[in-house]
Order: C-alpha cells, then sequence, then structure tokens
C-alpha cells in the first residue's frame, strides 16, 4: 500500500479522480459525504459529476407557458408581426409591377402603383415599430416574472438546500442564466415568429402554384433539417460544457474577491492567480470551440440555400419542358425559395444565442423545481407561554453520520437553558430542528405540547427571535434593519432596543444616526457593531423564545457585560436557549446541559453541576486553571 | 484596451479578409442566378443550367468556407482578447489595496471580471466581423448604385444625412440609459446576495414576503429602465426606414421618368438599384446594432479601466539585505484613520515595542481599533503618520512579498476555499508534507475533527466553509497560519469561537511547538490572554495601558473591569 506511510487521515483519498474544484454541485443534489455530526452543514466529497439528462423541448415548453401568461401582450405583438410580414411579403411584388409598368410604359398604373406602395410602406413602418414596442415590453415582462419566480423559490428553499449548494451557483441563475433569457427573447423573438410566418405564407403560395416542384423544394429543407438538427446537438453539448466552465469560473472570481483577504496575507496571489488564469484559459479553448460552431452555422446554412436554388433551377427547367408549368412559375419559385430560405437563415445564425437561452432556462428551471421548504401544519398558535421540549429527538444531517441521539430536554417558560459542549457536539443542530430549519429524523419537539411539525411554521418562527453568530444585516438603513423583525415598531422602541442592546451610543456617532445605510450589508461596520445590531433586532422582534447561538463571541467582554445587563431584562419572561462557550456567559442560566457527541452527558444549574465535579466542573476549571498563553 | 487587441492584430486583419471573400461571394450570386434563369432557364437549357449551377456551388462553397474562416479568426482575435484582459485584471484585482477593494465592491469587482469583460469580447467579435461585413456591404452598394446611374447614388446621398442622424440621436439617448441598466442590475444581485447568505435570518424572522418585495421592487426597477432603452430603440429600425422607403419611391419616379424620357436607363437597372438601396440600409442598420453593443461595451470597458487604471498605493520597498533581529515589532507615534471617513483616527499615537519571542495580547473594547492595528504590519493598510518597524527596518522598505512572508496572520473572519482542508491548510506553506499539514492540524486542535470526516484531509470544504462550524473554520485557518511557521504570529479574535477547552490547549500546543515565535494576540477573554509577556488596553486608539497581568490589575481601571466581569468568581 502506497498509504502505508500516510499520517492518519490521509489514508483515503476519495475515489472519484482528485479535482480542486468541487464540480459535483454545479447541478442537481449535491453527493454529501459523510461527515461526524460537529459541523453544522454535512460536506461535500471531491470531484463527482451529476448531470441530468437534458431535455431542450421540455425547457421551451415551460418556456412558452411565461409568454401564455402575457396574452395581452403576446396577441396584439403577432397581429402587429403578421402586418409586418405581410407588408414586407407585398412590398417587393408592388416593387416589380412598378418596374413592369415602367417598361410598358403604362404610366397612370405606374403612379397608382406608387401611391399603393406608399401605404404599404406606412403600414410597415408603424406596424414594425409597434412590434418593437410590444416586443420589448413582452420580453421585459416574462424576464421579471421569471426573475419573480425564481427568487420567489430561492426565498422559500429549505435551509438544507442553501447549505448543500454553492451561493455562486444559485447566484449565477439569477444574473447570467435569466439574463441570457432576457437578451435572447428580447432580440430573437421579432425574427423567430415573423421567420415562421414567412416560411408558411411562402410554403402556401408555393403549394398553390405547383405542388411537384413545392415538394422537392422542401426535400432541401430536410436535409436543412437534419444538418441543424445534428449541429445543435454538438452545439449544446459543448454549450453546456462552455456554461459549466463560466460557472466554475465565476465560482472561483466570487470565492477568491471575496477571499482576497486571506490571499494577500498569505502571498497567494500568485497561485490564486495561476489557477485563474487556468481556468480562463479552459474557457476560451471551449469558447472558442463553441463560437466557431455557432457561427458556421449561418455560411452553411447559406450553402444549403444555395444548392437548393440550383436544385430548383435543374427541376423547374425540366418541368418547363415537359409543359408542366410555365416559365414564369419558375422565376416566381426561384424567387420564394430564396425568400423561404432567408428566414430559415435567420432562424440559424439565431440559434447560438437560442442554445444558450436554453441552456440558462434548463438552469433556472431546474431550481425552480426544487421543492420548497416543508410548510405543513397548521395549528396557529395565540400567547406561546415558551414551553419547549424535546422528546427522544434522533437526527442526523447525511444518514451515516448520527448527530443527535434520543436527545431529551425539558423548557419550562421563561426558563433559562445553556447548551454547553464541545465544538461539534451538536448544539447548533438543536437550534437548527427547533427552528425546523432541519426536520428531525425520529421523536419530536414540541412548543406549548404541540408538535411543531403541526404548528403552521410562520408562526413558530415568529415566536422564536435567533441571533447568529455569523451575523446577517442588509442593505439598508440602520433603521430597517433593527425594525426587520418588527416593521411597525415606533422610534421609541427602536431607541430603546439600541439602547438595551448597548448599539444607541455608536449609532448615534454616525453621521445620519439611525437613517445611516449599511453599504454592502453593513461591512463598514465592526463584527462587534453588527452583533449588537442583531441583537438589537431580536430585542424589537420581542419573542417567546429567544435563541443566542454564540451570539456574543465577537464583542469584547465589556461590552459583552452591558448586553447582558440588557439580555437579563430581555429574557424575563421569555424562554431562552443559549449556545456560548464562554462559561461566564451562561453562569445565570436556570438550567445548563452538557453536550457531548450529539449526548446530553450532564443537566442541572451552575451549583448542582460544580458539585458534582463532572464534565461540567472540568470545563469550568479550565476556563481559569490551564488555559493561559 | 487596444494593447490587448494589439497582440492578436493577424486575426484582427485575416478575418475580415475572410470577411471580404464571403460577402464577394454574396455579391456574386445575385448574377449568376440571373445567368442561370435568363440563359439556361428561360432558354431551356439544361448544360447551362448544370453547367452555371456547378459553378454556383463551388463558389457558395467558397464563400462558406470564407466565412468559417472568418468565425475562425475572429473567434481567435476576440476570446483570446477575452482571455488576457479577464486574467489581467484578475491579477490587478488581487493586487489591489484593502482600501481599494473596501471602496469597489467585492459584488462589483465579480461583476466586472465576468459580465464586462464578456461585453468587452463581444464588441470585438462584433468589430472585426459584423463592422467589416457591413462595411464592405455599405460601400459595395454605393458603387454598385453609381453605377446603375449617378442619379440613383445622389437620391442615397441625400438621404444619408437623415440616417446617420437618427443612428446618433438614438445612440446618444440610449448610452446614458445603458449605464444606468448596468447599475440596477447590480441592485438586483445585492438583494440576491444578502438573501442566499442571510437565508437562516430570514427565515428565522419570517420576512420571505419582504425580501419578495424587496426583490421585486429592485427587479421592477431593472425592467423599467430596460423597457425605456428598449422603446427608444424601437423607433429607431422605423425611422430608418421612412427614409429608404422614400428613396425606393423618388428612385422608381425618378428612373420612370427618365426612361420616360428617353434618358439613359432600362427597367433592369431601377430594379437593381432598389436592391442596392436595401442593402445599403441594411448595412447601416447593423452598423447602428454594432455601434449599440460598442456603447454598452465602452461602459464595460470603462469600468473594466476604473480597475485596471487603480493606482499602486502600497508600493514595495527595496530593502534586500538581512534584518538584525528576528520577529520584532515597533510602532512609532502611529496615527490611522480610513479614508474617506469623517471622524477622527482610529489610531492615535500608537507607540510600542514587542521584542523577539515575546507575546503581546491586546484587549479593548469593539472599535477601540485593535483589527486596525494589526492590519498595518503586514501593511494591508498604510498609516498615515508616524512609522511601524519590523526587526527594525521599516515596514515601507520591504518588499511586499518578503515582509508577509514573514507574518502569519489569522484574520478575525476565517476564509476558507472550496478544496480540500489538505489545500486550505497547505496554504501557509507550499510543498508541505503530509506530516507537516498534520503537525499543524494538531497544534490548531483540528486533526480530531478532520480525521473524523470520511476522506480526512482530503474532504472538500464546501465555498466559503459552509459546511463547518465557525470553531472549525477557525481552527483551519489557525493551522493554516502555524503551517506557515513565521517570525511573528497574529490572532485577530481568532479563537473566539472555541470553547475553552481546546482554546486551552490550543495555546498550550503552540507554546511548545513555537516558543521563539513573535506572537500578537487580540481576544476577548482575560482568560485567554493572562499569560502573555505584556498586555496593551487600547481604548478609542490609544494605548490606555500596557504591562503584565498582574501591572495592569494595580494600574488599569479598565482592565480591573474587564477582569471582574470575566473572572470574579473563577480566579481563586
Amino acid at each position: 500500500m502506497e498509504n502505508m506511510n500516510l499520517p492518519k487521515g490521509f489514508e483515503k483519498k476519495p475515489d472519484t479522480q482528485y479535482l480542486k474544484y468541487k464540480t459535483a454541485e454545479k447541478r442537481g443534489e449535491a453527493p454529501s459525504v459523510n461527515f461526524r455530526g460537529g459541523g453544522r452543514r454535512p460536506m461535500h466529497a471531491i470531484g463527482q459529476a451529476v448531470e441530468k439528462p437534458m431535455d431542450a423541448k421540455k425547457t421551451l415548453a415551460r418556456l412558452l407557458q411565461y409568454f401564455s401568461k402575457a396574452k395581452k401582450l403576446l396577441i396584439p405583438l403577432l397581429v402587429a408581426v403578421v402586418f409586418v410580414t405581410l407588408a414586407a411579403l407585398i412590398a417587393p411584388t408592388l416593387q416589380g409591377s412598378a418596374i413592369d409598368y415602367i417598361s410598358k410604359h403604362k404610366w397612370s398604373l405606374l403612379y397608382k402603383c406608387l401611391v399603393g406602395l406608399g401605404i404599404v410602406y406606412a403600414c410597415n413602418v408603424v406596424f414594425t415599430l409597434l412590434q418593437s414596442l410590444l416586443a420589448a415590453k413582452l420580453s421585459q415582462y416574462i424576464v421579471k416574472l421569471m426573475r419573480h419566480d425564481l427568487f420567489k423559490k430561492i426565498d422559500n428553499l429549505s435551509i438544507k438546500y442553501l447549505d448543500t449548494h454553492s451561493n455562486g451557483d444559485i447566484m449565477s441563475r439569477m444574473t447570467n442564466d435569466v439574463e441570457n433569457v432576457s437578451n435572447t427573447v428580447s432580440q430573437s423573438l421579432g425574427s423567430l415568429v415573423s421567420g415562421v410566418l414567412t416560411v408558411i405564407g411562402t410554403v402556401a403560395i408555393m403549394f398553390w402554384k405547383c405542388w411537384q416542384l413545392t415538394l422537392i423544394t422542401l426535400l432541401t429543407v430536410i436535409l436543412t433539417v437534419i444538418v441543424t438538427k445534428q449541429m445543435s446537438k454538438m452545439m449544446r453539448r459543448i454549450y453546456r460544457k462552455k456554461s459549466e466552465i463560466l460557472g466554475r469560473l465565476n465560482g472561483h472570481s466570487e470565492e477568491m474577491i471575496t477571499g482576497y483577504k486571506s490571499i494577500v496575507a498569505y502571498n497567494k496571489q500568485p497561485d490564486v492567480t495561476a489557477e485563474f488564469n487556468k481556468m480562463s484559459d479552459e474557457l476560451t479553448k471551449v469558447g472558442i470551440k463553441a463560437d466557431i460552431l455557432a457561427g458556421s452555422m449561418g455560411p452553411i446554412m447559406n450553402c444549403i440555400s444555395n444548392i437548393s436554388f440550383v436544385i430548383v433551377a435543374a427541376f423547374g427547367g425540366y418541368f418547363a419542358y415537359t409543359g408542366l408549368i410555365s416559365i414564369g412559375t419558375i422565376s416566381a419559385f426561384i424567387i420564394y425559395a430564396k425568400q423561404f430560405s432567408r428566414p430559415i437563415n435567420e432562424i440559424a445564425q439565431l440559434y447560438g444565442s437560442v442554445q444558450t437561452a436554453i441552456a440558462g432556462a434548463e438552469r433556472v428551471f431546474a431550481l425552480i423545481d426544487q421543492p420548497d421548504e416543508d410548510n405543513s401544519g397548521d395549528i396557529l398558535m395565540e400567547n406561546v407561554k415558551g414551553e419547549v421540549c424535546f422528546k427522544n429527538v434522533n437526527f442526523s444531517y447525511v444518514p451515516e453520520k448520527q448527530v443527535l441521539y434520543d436527545f431529551n430536554l425539558d423548557v419550562k417558560p421563561g426558563q433559562k437553558i445553556a447548551l454547553v459542549g464541545a465544538t461539534g457536539s451538536g448544539k447548533t443542530t438543536v437550534v437548527n430542528l427547533l427552528m425546523r430549519f432541519y426536520p428531525v429524523d425520529s421523536g419530536e419537539i414540541l412548543v406549548d405540547g404541540v408538535n411543531i411539525k403541526d404548528i403552521k411554521r410562520d408562526e413558530l418562527r415568529k415566536n422564536i427571535a435567533i441571533v447568529l453568530q455569523d451575523t446577517v444585516l442588509f442593505s439598508d438603513t440602520i433603521e430597517n434593519n433593527i425594525k426587520y423583525a418588527n416593521p411597525s415598531a415606533t422610534d421609541e422602541e427602536m431607541i430603546h432596543a439600541a439602547e438595551m442592546s448597548n448599539s444607541k451610543r455608536f449609532i448615534e456617532r454616525l453621521p445620519d444616526k439611525y437613517k445611516t445605510y449599511l453599504k454592502q450589508a453593513g461591512a463598514g461596520l465592526s463584527q462587534g457593531q453588527r452583533q449588537l445590531l442583531a441583537i438589537a433586532r431580536a430585542i424589537l422582534a420581542d419573542p417567546k423564545i429567544l435563541i443566542l447561538d454564540e451570539a456574543t463571541s465577537s464583542v469584547d467582554t465589556r461590552t459583552e457585560k452591558r448586553i447582558q445587563d440588557a439580555m437579563v431584562n430581555l429574557m424575563k419572561n421569555r424562554t431562552s436557549l443559549i449556545i456560548a462557550h464562554r462559561l461566564s456567559t451562561i453562569r445565570d442560566a436556570d438550567k445548563i446541559v452538557v453536550m457531548d457527541e450529539g449526548r446530553v452527558v450532564e443537566m442541572g444549574n451552575h451549583e448542582e453541576l460544580l458539585e458534582k465535579k463532572g464534565r461540567y466542573y472540568t470545563l469550568y476549571m479550565t476556563q481559569f486553571a490551564g488555559n493561559q498563553i | 484596451m487596444w494593447k490587448y487587441l494589439k497582440k492578436y492584430w493577424f486575426f484582427c486583419l485575416i478575418a475580415p479578409l475572410f470577411m471580404i471573400g464571403e460577402v464577394s461571394m454574396d455579391l456574386l450570386q445575385p448574377d449568376l442566378m440571373r445567368d442561370i434563369v435568363d440563359n439556361g432557364v428561360l432558354k431551356n437549357n439544361f448544360d447551362i443550367i448544370l453547367g452555371i449551377g456547378l459553378k454556383m456551388i463551388v463558389l457558395v462553397l467558397f464563400g462558406a468556407l470564407c466565412g468559417i474562416l472568418c468565425g475562425v479568426f475572429a473567434n481567435l482575435a476576440a476570446q483570446q482578447f477575452g482571455n488576457d484582459l479577464r486574467k489581467d485584471l484578475f491579477s490587478k484585482i488581487m493586487s489591489l489595496s484593502f482600501q481599494q477593494t473596501d471602496k469597489i465592491s467585492t459584488g462589483s469587482l465579480v461583476t466586472r471580471l465576468t459580465n464586462d469583460v464578456t461585453q468587452v469580447q463581444n464588441m470585438v467579435m462584433m468589430a472585426v466581423r459584423g463592422f467589416v461585413r457591413n462595411v464592405v456591404m455599405f460601400v459595395g452598394g454605393i458603387f454598385m448604385l453609381y453605377r446603375q446611374s449617378p442619379t440613383f447614388a445622389l437620391i442615397a446621398a441625400c438621404g444619408l444625412p437623415f440616417v446617420l442622424f437618427f443612428v446618433s440621436f438614438f445612440l446618444k439617448k440610449a448610452s446614458p440609459l445603458f449605464a444606468k441598466v448596468q447599475k440596477k442590475l447590480d441592485g438586483i444581485n445585492n438583494v440576491m446576495q444578502e438573501d442566499v447568505a442571510g437565508a437562516r435570518v430570514v427565515k428565522a424572522y419570517v420576512k420571505e414576503a419582504h425580501e419578495l418585495k424587496r426583490f421585486d421592487e429592485a427587479n421592477d426597477e431593472l425592467c423599467n429602465v430596460n423597457l425605456k432603452v428598449q422603446t427608444l430603440l424601437a423607433f429607431m429600425s422605423p425611422c430608418m426606414n421612412i427614409v429608404l422607403n422614400i428613396c425606393v419611391v423618388t428612385v422608381i419616379l425618378v428612373g420612370g421618368l427618365t426612361f420616360k424620357t428617353g434618358g439613359d436607363m432600362t427597367p433592369g437597372r431601377i430594379m437593381a438599384a432598389i436592391t442596392y438601396l436595401a442593402q445599403i440600409l441594411h448595412g447601416i442598420t447593423f452598423m447602428a446594432n454594432i455601434f449599440q453593443t460598442f456603447t454598452r461595451a465602452k461602459a464595460s470597458a470603462d469600468r473594466i479601466n476604473e480597475v485596471l487604471d487603480c493606482p499602486e498605493i502600497i508600493f514595495d520597498g527595496n530593502y534586500e539585505s538581512v534584518p538584525e533581529y528576528k520577529g520584532k515589532i515597533e510602532f512609532k507615534n502611529v496615527c490611522f484613520a480610513y479614508p474617506n471617513t469623517s471622524g477622527g483616527y482610529i489610531l492615535d499615537n500608537i507607540s510600542f515595542t514587542v521584542n523577539e519571542g515575546e507575546t503581546l495580547a491586546i484587549i479593548g473594547a469593539t472599535g477601540s481599533g485593535k483589527s486596525t492595528l494589526i492590519k498595518l504590519i503586514p501593511r494591508f493598510y498604510d498609516a498615515v503618520s508616524g512609522e511601524i518597524l519590523v526587526n527594525g527596518v521599516n515596514v515601507k522598505d520591504y518588499k511586499l512579498k518578503d515582509l508577509r512572508d514573514k507574518i502569519g496572520i489569522v484574520l478575525q473572519k476565517a476564509e476558507l476555499y472550496s478544496r480540500s482542508i489538505e489545500a486550505n491548510i497547505r496554504w501557509g506553506k507550499d510543498g508541505a508534507t503530509p506530516f507537516e499539514i498534520k503537525k499543524a492540524a494538531e497544534i490548531a486542535q483540528a486533526d480530531g475533527f478532520i480525521c473524523n470526516t470520511e476522506y480526512g484531509y482530503y474532504t472538500n470544504v464546501s465555498e466559503g466553509g459552509h459546511s463547518l462550524s465557525g470553531g472549525q473554520k477557525q481552527r483551519l485557518s489557525i493551522s493554516r497560519a502555524v503551517l506557515k511557521n513565521s517570525e511573528i504570529l497574529i490572532f485577530d479574535d481568532s479563537t473566539s469561537a472555541l470553547d475553552l477547552k481546546t482554546e486551552a490547549k490550543l495555546y498550550e500546543a503552540l507554546n511548545k511547538e513555537y516558543d521563539g515565535t513573535t506572537k500578537i494576540i487580540i481576544a476577548q477573554r482575560i482568560a485567554s490572554i493572562k499569560g502573555a509577556d505584556r498586555i496593551a488596553v487600547l481604548d478609542h486608539g490609544k494605548i490606555e495601558a500596557m504591562g503584565t497581568h498582574g501591572e495592569l490589575l494595580e494600574k488599569s481601571e479598565i482592565y480591573r473591569d474587564i477582569y471582574n466581569s470575566q473572572l470574579k468568581e473563577g480566579d481563586r
């Protein structure tokens, strides 16, 4: 075994080809790999590519459904397109007649003809304008709808999905993919429809004039279709690859630019740049291939249409010779055949962008098709007392690794419970389950005696306020950030909450005070200040149940002390679950739950547990004894 | 931008040549067709039909070949250009100072790198392909028109100014709108980003509906601006058509009258003239489209240039000899304020020295300037006044790389990357052996949880380390810094998410293995730093007191406050 001499933890490389970047999550379900309960989220193995079969027809059909929602625009648009197409078909005929009249010296007819031509032109201009305006409106309408649907889905995705999929990938569906659809819809819709109409109209006239010759002409169309199909198959494959690499590149860029500080600190710019360059080169290679293929479509189609012209001329000549058709019909056919191949050509030119759009739409729909977060339960909770009870709860993020074992916890209304334990002992999981971010595997969680599964989800969450370790603020004013959970709160209440959370002082030092707009989600604030705001938000939310997940870890102890004073008030009459690593934070808890490896090992108040000289005692003593630099 | 294109001048030159080939074949085709109809079909001559037909097929194939080759070279030029630009932009972004990235948001940098580069790349593609094609069509068309009759050329010349007027009018109106579109797009991305990252909070406060509304507002704004642009542009093509149509009618009328009065005119020429007029106009319309892409790309190019043109603010020094100390840090009257912010100094006249192998702890309230202080050492920012010496040499005199190689820093927010745990740690030292990596992880107390994953050190970390808990993330970034084994080790409150037992073990291991390393440790808990050689108490950007734990208890009121709030009961 080549691994014999490697230290523990290095023995097992993933079976699949070792890739530095995960490609697994790009599409479909992310493969999850066992990870001991410690992490709040499952990890992924490296380099498993999941490819779903692509179905362009289905995607297209769904895209059309969006159009059908805009009937009010679509129908006038189609009418406009019909008129534009008609005008475009009639104008050349009138021009031809005009020239005929000139050659035959029929001057009065020429003037009439020119007037007619003027009218047709005017119609053309008016309807073209109408068509463009409607197409613009329609495309914006559809894209707006699509973005709305997509965001609504993202808004309702389960935490599990978000935890297991890369943010960059989700983002790129909104930015790149919807944008692609938007561009194609606005740019190609008109030409697509008028192209189809022209083809249908021309074929009808041709059949009417001579069906035999029409059939021969159509044979060349079949050739066109076959070539188009073959090329499109190739193109779709390569475009998909391209968008995959593009997604990877974008992901890499985003990650590296966001994590830029550590890169600088470790002098890693050359390495990171080299990696980026490698990906960029790869993208370029595939991109060149894809676009050359797409660009070849036009010339090849042009070629086919000309070959078909020669065929029509040859057979037409033969038919004329046998007396089946007149010579005039042949020249008409030649014009029609040309007219007929022009829109096909145009459509072919659009092919590349249509392919990209369909691939984009496919990815958008794939996300939209993700199941919504579980929303079962319809019991409304009024006057929640705040009693929380975990009964024999078992849970695992991934099947093989259990995170909570037979977890039991009884919390009386208004009690203050502290969860203590090493990282990875399952404390955060308890919160995830109580919030219904994840469903339990077995056992049940009761709030006021009602299984949370049966409580209306939003109702449950409305009664719980949560302050997380990673503070989340929004690019909005400080006021709106504090009032996030309770927009109807008065300014007095808001200022009171700010005061209670000890954030009033720094807020009022800002130039616009509460109206200060937090750019980039509060990037200008310090970690501590951000947390103070999150606490103020929770205070204003005024919940029955409060969850603090290491909420004060980045606030310095003096500030934390002040917050704690406020917290004492806040926690009055509220059930509180506190996850904290600082024993000073939790000393006053009514009940301290010591967890280890997903099990409760000790439970009791501070004094009781110290008496016991068990796990808690050891933990407590290390804070002061062994923890020195 | 031009310098990027220059490299591919050959492709840029040859692609249009092939395009001329393709267009010429397009121009020849109608002639051959007329030949087939006039001499073949009308005269029932099969040999001619087949002969010319064959000739035509050959020419068409040649044209198609030219077209494909033009595509090949245009793509080679455009995409390689885009590739170079993208790479340069990325490496420029990587070399920006913190001050600059603070100003241009990271989100915006990402869009510039992805969207904007693509826009500019498309422009190049359009330029070498579409632009040339339409110029040839336009010039060829005018020439042919003149050959039919100088009068026709005169009519076209009268129409041309109107066309040009319309083109410039619409482009002028549209280009500011394009910039606006881009801005609104940023807005939508912003909402997305925040919501995806903050999903837990959104859900916890049941604000899904509110967020949807917020998004819809951004969405509305974007769509409205987009609609404005498209509405404006919708008027362009009809306006052009009016000019063309008037020209066509005039040509028929003038041509007819000339023919009537027995002038030099034939019906066939009128017919041809109409075709050429259409061709010319088609060329102009297409050019207008290309200009549209240009203006759009111009906005993108400007955004890219803004980054590329960012001046270097933090320069390499040229100190090359070996300093006499190893791990000594001095601050001399250092003042600092973040650029473009009102208010006073974040750091106000700070002076202190950390000796070789010494451990300095810094404690102080939120916003007292702790993080800012340590960021000055690896020159993430430069001090406004005063100087900072590392090993007796001003930090500004070092080459940046040399300076930063001396310092292992663990940032407050652990930054991890989507690659294996092993690769994340190895970040600290290229070519580290598995044993070294494991050793570093052991010191950082990370080995245990790593070994418990299925693939151990080869387990992949998901983007931003979302698959890890805060404590695990911190320990991985500590492993990274430990592996670097630099002269100076800085922890910016980087054990805050660790439980006390783990933290205690970590410091114990660290002191055992890296006793000689100078350490600066920012912490919140007095217990973590009690044993430091010296502790600095920072308050409002000033050092309030400095000394050992015992000394500070004596002389610093602030320190005593903190101490009392944390240790009163336990200090027995």
